[in-house]
């Protein structure tokens, strides 16, 4: 199986991704809390962008409501835990099955009836939208009032109930965002991944050809939902409060987009690259602002936009594709195009 | 974050060279990087303030800052010892607050004060839990984050519940020192997380409180919406005698409009949120603006404390009057800075022990002062009503804490002059 997985990867880059791997692995050992916390919200964002990315970057559908599946895998959980006492692990199935189920029920409506482009982007929106104002109104998950999990002071990590230290925390996320990575390199190097790329890149062209694309665009949006769902899980007890305005907001779905697009949409580094730029880079230019006296709110809302900026204006297709190049890490076969990926 | 101590930080607008900004970049790396909570045992108390000044409630977040910013000189006149004030910007967004938390805990924050909004006050509440280090939220309602058998976290802010209650009994008291009693009220709420949660909350509460009139209409509409006039005249059309709010900003202005524009001008307008009080509205609308009363936590004008912070905040900030926002943001300050003194250590735990055996009586805030329960919330405040006269706020109850008699009902929108 490794075998296939790294079929046709250069060996150096096979190398600088297992370094990659062994220094997030053994970063606990040597990162403070506050450095694990902000790579736990890298990875956060790396994983539920690698999840968006299913849908955008492979399948060319554009979802601008991706908060509805993390919300939805997060109310899932946190209300199984604390109404029946029922652990995160246990009730992930449940959660990922809703949120696929939703995914199944916009996807139906949009890709049955031809609804495309800005038009499939405004219904995932509005979707969340209703979410949220449903949720507002569900008492049983707390309404608009917060839905809070049961905290307590942990001296000991309990992996099945997701309770415990930040430590634990980061190897959790960490671990789906490297599942998440994998999976999606299957994908995209099976016949679905090309079937969604032909699609992505020519919608009739592809239906000309042959291929079904409401299946393989309904493939896109239950896969990418069900990704997503487990990363409202971890939300839900790492943060161990929910409320829909934040939950289900819109900006929380452009969060969530902003990895991809700027580390490159539709390559598997992308997101990854993306949340290390947006969190990682905002992060140390807050500490030199700090450093040289300066208190500006929001400056790193200022910094995202720069970041768009540059990437819309000077590399269109992301970060990840030069990148690549320059480090020599993208695939022989794909050194042509601009998508290259290792 | 930012450092602001009370004597100026001195590498505060130092000139900026390619070495001072290579040094600059290498500590950064080396702050991001750093392996050990560095935690200073001497000089003054390492007090990190979290609040949202960009984001959403960006507006809110800068307006607690003022809290802060005008604590200095009122802390020390009071002998109380000083303070090193490390700001952070949480952007409105539960993520970073936990983030930001945990960045100034390693910085060597002793105490941590924040964060507004209740979501990112629980993420930061994990954080002064897990690390040992007090937390004294400033302001954040959900009753949850005190019930968590929490041993680190102190809130001196009333939760919703007692909000809503001394809202009840404030209006009782009013209505009877007035002898004015409307029979009837239509309930106009925005359609937001906040209003929703007290459209529900308030209707289930009236009969505990045996509220002399009844609601005969709820209305909802949304907060951003361009024009009410539709939702006021179906309200006026109700017959109600009174209008009870909750609303924002914007809204409240349109309504008052709406209600000049209709010519109807009911017995009052009973407030339960912002809006109504707050410093645009009173611009805005000039001798409109008079009348509305609203049941908000607030501050007892009476305390010789409130008068001295009403004082420097206008000497600092002229024109902004003084609020919600100032006042448990500057109580938290001052329950840090009373805490350090009795504690005589920045040793957080002993902090904590100090904490919750505060006992201030010379404070800001409506009520008897600030004491903590067994678990950490101050059970003994109180909620203000105040009325907009003449462009200034006058508290109008409870009349231990009022510095003017209510105007109940208002005068008429017709007959002002």
């Amino acid at each position: 199986m490794m075998k296939r997985l790294l079929h046709g990867v250069p060996l150096h880059a096979t190398v600088l991704l297992a370094l990659l791997l062994a220094a997030l692995v053994v970063a606990p050992a040597f990162a403070n809390d506050y450095l694990l916390t902000v790579l736990i919200v890298i990875l956060y964002f790396a994983y539920t962008g690698q999840a968006w990315n299913v849908m955008m970057g492979f399948a060319g559908q554009l979802s601008l409501g991706h908060a509805l599946y993390v919300g939805l895998g997060a109310y899932t959980t946190a209300a199984l835990y604390v109404h029946f006492g029922i652990g995160p692990w246990i009730g992930m199935p449940m959660a990922i099955l809703i949120s696929v189920a939703c995914g199944a029920i916009i996807g139906f409506l949009a890709f049955r009836f031809g609804v495309g482009g800005v038009y499939f982007a405004i219904l995932t929106i509005a979707f969340a939208e209703f979410a949220r104002i449903g949720f507002d109104h569900f008492s049983w998950v707390g309404g608009s009032a917060g839905f809070f999990l049961p905290v307590a002071n942990y001296s000991h990590d309990d992996l099945m109930n997701l309770r415990g230290r930040p430590a634990m925390f980061y190897y959790v996320i960490l671990a789906l965002t490297a599942v998440a990575f994998l999976l999606c390199h299957a994908l995209m190097r099976s016949r679905v991944g090309y079937f969604w790329q032909a699609i992505r890149e020519d919608e009739e062209a592809a239906r000309s050809l042959g291929i079904d694309t409401f299946r393989y665009k309904m493939y896109a949006i239950l896969i990418s939902s069900g990704m997503t769902a487990p990363a409202g899980v971890f939300f839900a007890f790492y943060y161990n409060n929910l409320f829909p305005e934040q939950t289900f907001f819109i900006l929380r779905s452009i969060e969530i987009i902003l990895g991809p697009i700027i580390g490159g949409v539709g390559t598997l580094f992308g997101p990854i690259i993306g949340a290390f730029l947006i969190t990682g880079l905002a992060e140390v230019l807050q500490e030199l602002l700090t450093w040289y006296g300066f208190d500006p709110p929001g400056a790193k809302r200022v910094f995202y936009g720069l970041c768009l900026l540059v990437v819309v204006m000077i590399l269109p297709h992301g970060v990840w594709p030069p990148l690549s190049r320059l480090l020599r890490v993208d695939r022989e076969t794909e050194r042509t195009g601009d998508k290259a990926e290792p | 974050m930012n450092r602001q101590s009370h004597t100026p930080p001195s590498r505060r607008n130092a000139g900026t060279t390619r070495r001072t900004f290579n040094t600059g970049l290498a500590a950064a790396a080396s702050l991001l990087a750093a392996p050990a909570i560095v935690r200073a045992q001497g000089g003054p108390l390492k007090v990190g303030v979290l609040l949202p000044r960009s984001g959403a409630q960006a507006s809110i977040g800068q307006d607690c800052q003022r809290g802060v910013d005008v604590a200095g000189p009122i802390l020390k006149s009071l002998g109380l010892p000083d303070l090193q004030i490390m700001n952070a910007d949480t952007e409105t967004n539960v993520e970073v607050a936990r983030a930001r938390a945990e960045k100034l805990v390693n910085d060597g924050a002793q105490l941590l004060v924040g964060a507004f909004d209740s979501g990112q006050t629980t993420a930061i509440a994990q954080v002064a839990e897990q690390k040992g280090i007090p937390l004294v939220i400033n302001i954040a309602a959900a009753p949850p984050i005190t019930e968590q058998g929490y041993k680190f976290v102190f809130r001196n802010f009333p939760t919703a519940p007692m909000i809503l209650g001394d809202a009840f009994n404030n209006q009782k008291e009013i209505f009877a020192a007035t002898g004015a009693t409307p029979k009837t009220v239509v309930f106009m709420h925005v359609n937001d997380t906040f209003g929703t949660a007290m459209s529900k909350a308030v209707p289930g509460l009236m009969p505990k409180f045996q509220m002399p009139y009844k609601i005969v209409e709820t209305i909802s509409y949304d907060p951003t919406a361009r024009d009410l006039s539709v939702e006021v005249s179906k309200a006026k059309a109700t017959g109600a005698e009174a209008l009870m709010m909750v609303s924002r900003l914007n809204d409240a202005i349109l309504i008052t409009r709406e209600l000049v524009k209709q010519r109807w001008s009911p017995m009052g307008v009973l407030s339960m949120g912002p809006g109504w009080y707050e410093d645009q509205y009173l611009k805005t609308l000039g001798r409109l603006s008079d009348g509305p009363i609203s049941l908000v936590p607030w501050y007892d004008p009476n305390k010789k404390l409130s008068k001295q912070l009403e004082a420097a905040l206008a000497k600092q900030f002229p024109g902004i009057n003084l609020n919600t926002n100032h006042i448990y943001t500057f109580e938290a300050v001052l329950v840090a800075a009373d805490a350090f003194r009795r504690a005589k250590s920045t040793d957080p735990k002993a902090l904590a022990e100090a904490i919750r055996t505060t006992n201030i009586t010379e404070n800001v805030s409506t009520g008897p002062g600030i004491r903590f329960d067994a678990k950490g919330q101050n059970v003994q405040l109180k909620n203000s009503a105040i009325q907009n006269r003449g462009g200034k706020l006058v508290t109008v109850a409870p009349k231990a804490a009022s510095n003017a008699k209510p105007e109940f009902p208002m005068v008429a929108y017709d007959k002002r002059r």
